[in-house]
């Protein structure tokens, strides 16, 4: 079937216009006297002419409202979803399937087992990220592109149906000479900032069109938005995050760039007590040090490194180098020694024969001291007996035994065994100078004073991430803010008027503000000398 | 505005294709980054160059034709301390038939690994790895041992302490020829 489309001032229009796009001429319900429907000035959207292939079917779903409208609404109750339990990327190395089990139960397991656990990059919440971002598209570009056409082409003399029917309306004989009337009109117009076109004895005035793009541009803002968050997924390096843990005095790799993190110290100042006695933290910081690898960097050999930046880590303060950005996330207590300077005396005369540094990570193997060599020849970070054996439960130096093997003068050609607990209770719990005595070694090993040793106290946590689609975001949100403005500060105003036989019909339309379009009309048509109320320019007041 | 009609088509299919394209790369690369991508039996196992305790570089595929145990352990760690016994016996006895054990040590202080070493009069190969083997192999439970056939296939990952029974099989299995005292 094809339906005749010409309107009766010959104008060709697409299929589905309901107002014709040159004269303005209603199409559909000719005889009614009801406001008109003036959403995209009755120019019909690209979608709905008529057609049934795949890609009018695909296109007119995505440029559906209401799709759009469910699409965000399903989106955001599964992201609600994803903020009741904690996200798999907060975890730090464990097993997700039994934290969830063991932390929240049944719904823990039901939760971790749908992907609610990592909602944000499962393919679903992708997929609805992108259908949104699709209905974005082609929501605005059906609609935009008609309307573009249609405001950008319109008649002055406007058709008499088309005028009585807008919201705002007059129809009256004209006091004074049609001509010289719609000067005078047209003048006062002017001055209220309004473009006027002239055309017999018809008038278009029109002002603030720009904002009826306000929308489309904020579309395109928040298409930006969502694109710098595809770009994230798409190249490398731009989806990064990460949660570190640093030890006071560590320098740890950043996998998967060339960086290195030192925490040089942490420090964490509380607030006063409160009348509970709760201590508040006021300040975490860490005090880093970031290194770019510039040899031996594929992990064989230890690292060459540079310092590249240094700088104070606090909660809002990140540091931030080559687009990755490194927060302050959270903080342990974890009193640890990291280094010592170690006293090395006779046991029964108390003569010293010098000191020695001592690393309980990764410890030199050879030392000298005064006239002795001495060799480590085992470290155990975390001393137990494993079947009468001396062994280590854990990497982490919290019992460390040093088995060393000194040579020298007035000593065995195979020289003395020693071992050496740097902490006290370890030193009575594995009877550190009885089996020295048994060994036979002449030697005592001290640190003396607490000053000599190294203590880290606390491991920071850092959260690494990329912000190199900060740019394109904050383009984004800038482009989407001034879409807002244009559209909700600035309103499109048109007035139309034409005069058949020394009478005149005026109609005006805008999009908000219907107050101010009355008031500034009869403003207007005061100066020409035509005296009305502009309560009584409403539509269905004055009509006879 | 003819003009534009006339391309309308191309363009709404140009703009659809676009999408489409973005759309299917958008929940694709969510669909693959859900699987395992660590090394799985069957799979090739993947060359790694390491400085050993003896100081010289190991690369594993300097070992190729050789069956290979690639076998992740820490002084920590009881069950592998276990095994180290077993596991030097068994290099001793089917060394000779090409059988290599690396032993890639989990970080630990150097002299902890030379120490444990010398405790347990270990002879094959130690490794010195700072979490990157580890990590490229996707291990997390120790010990992890990867049984590596002559030509560089990863045959079976064994997670947990190795015992005799486990061992024999898959090391006589493995190996590239055997002779008549085995």
């Amino acid at each position: 079937m094809i339906e005749n489309t010409k309107c009766e001032c010959g104008h060709q229009n697409a299929v589905g216009t309901i107002l014709c796009e040159y004269c303005g001429k209603p199409l559909h319900d000719e005889d009614s006297d009801l406001p008109l429907e003036m959403r995209y000035d009755g120019v019909a959207r690209r979608s709905q002419r008529s057609s049934k292939s795949i890609i009018d079917r695909v296109w007119r779903f995505f440029s559906s409202v209401k799709v759009a409208v469910y699409l965000i609404v399903i989106t955001l109750v599964l992201a609600i979803l994803g903020t009741i339990f904690p996200q798999e990327n907060m975890l730090i190395n464990i097993n997700y399937a039994e934290y969830y089990k063991k932390n929240y139960g049944v719904i823990g397991q039901i939760y971790h087992f749908l992907g609610l656990s990592h909602t944000y990059e499962t393919w679903w919440f992708r997929g609805l990220l992108f259908m949104i971002g699709t209905s974005l598209v082609i929501c605005s570009l059906d609609r935009v592109l008609p309307l573009y056409r249609a405001l950008s082409n319109q008649a002055v003399k406007k058709h008499p149906k088309f005028i009585s029917r807008q919201k705002v309306t007059l129809e009256r004989e004209l006091p004074a000479e049609p001509s010289k009337w719609i000067d005078q009109f047209g003048q006062a117009l002017k001055k209220k900032r309004y473009r006027v076109v002239q055309e017999d004895d018809a008038l278009l005035a029109e002002k603030n069109r720009f904002s009826r793009w306000g929308p489309y541009v904020n579309h395109i803002g928040l298409i930006i938005f969502l694109l710098a968050a595809l770009m994230r997924l798409i190249i490398p390096g731009w989806q990064y995050e990460q949660y570190v843990p640093i030890l006071e005095g560590d320098t740890v790799k950043i996998e998967g760039t060339p960086y290195y993190l030192k925490n040089e110290q942490f420090t964490i100042e509380f607030h006063e007590p409160d009348a509970e006695g709760n201590v508040v933290p006021r300040l975490f910081r860490t005090q880093a040090v970031l290194y770019e690898c510039v040899d031996n960097c594929d992990g064989v050999d230890e690292p060459v490194l540079e310092v590249v930046k240094e700088h104070a880590i606090e909660v809002n303060s990140p540091l931030e180098h080559d687009g990755l950005a490194f927060y302050q996330y959270n903080y342990n207590y974890t009193p640890i020694i990291r280094s010592m300077e170690v006293k090395l005396e006779h046991v029964e005369t108390g003569e010293v024969y010098g000191t020695f540094p001592l690393r309980t990570n990764d410890p030199e193997a050879m030392y000298e001291v005064g006239p002795y060599e001495i060799e480590l020849r085992h470290y155990l970070p975390d001393f137990t007996y494993e079947n009468g054996e001396p062994a280590t439960k854990s990497k982490n130096p919290n019992a460390p035994a040093f088995i060393f093997l000194i040579k020298g003068p007035g000593l065995p050609q195979e020289g003395n065994i020693h071992i050496y607990f740097p902490i006290p209770d370890d030193q009575i719990r594995f009877q550190q100078d009885r089996v020295n005595e048994a060994a036979g070694s002449q030697f005592r090993m001290s640190v003396g004073d607490m000053e000599n040793v190294e203590i880290a106290m606390y491991t920071s946590y850092l959260n690494i991430k990329s912000n190199k689609g900060m740019t394109f975001i904050w383009i984004g949100s800038a482009i989407f803010i001034i879409g807002l403005v244009m559209g909700f500060y600035w309103h499109h105003r048109r007035i139309w008027v034409r005069i058949d036989d020394g009478r005149l019909l005026l109609g005006a339309h805008t999009n908000k503000n219907w107050f101010g379009l009355r008031k500034e009309v009869s403003e207007a048509l005061k100066i020409t000398g035509i005296e009305v109320e502009a309560s009584s320019l409403d539509n269905g007041r004055n009509l006879t | 505005m003819t003009g534009l009609k006339k391309y309308r088509k191309q363009i709404q299919i140009a703009i659809l294709s676009v999408v489409l394209i973005i759309g299917l790369y958008t929940i694709g690369s969510s669909l693959f980054a859900e699987k395992d991508s660590f090394p799985q039996a069957g799979e090739k196992a993947p060359d790694f160059t390491l400085r050993g305790l003896d100081g010289e570089l190991h690369q594993l595929s300097d070992y190729h034709g050789q069956a290979v145990l690639l076998n992740f352990w820490g002084t920590f760690c009881p069950p592998c301390v276990d095994e180290t016994p077993l596991l030097q016996q068994y290099y001793e006895q089917y060394k000779d038939q090409g059988l290599v054990i690396l032993g890639v040590n989990l970080n630990e202080s150097t002299v902890t690994v030379q120490g444990f070493v010398r405790q347990f009069s270990v002879t094959y190969p130690i490794l010195l790895d700072k979490e990157q083997v580890r990590k490229q192999y996707g291990v997390n439970q120790f010990p992890t041992t990867f049984f590596i056939s002559p030509d560089g296939m990863i045959v079976e990952k064994w997670i947990g302490e190795l015992r005799e029974h486990h061992l024999k099989p898959r090391v006589e299995r493995l190996v590239p020829r055997k002779d008549d005292t085995a």
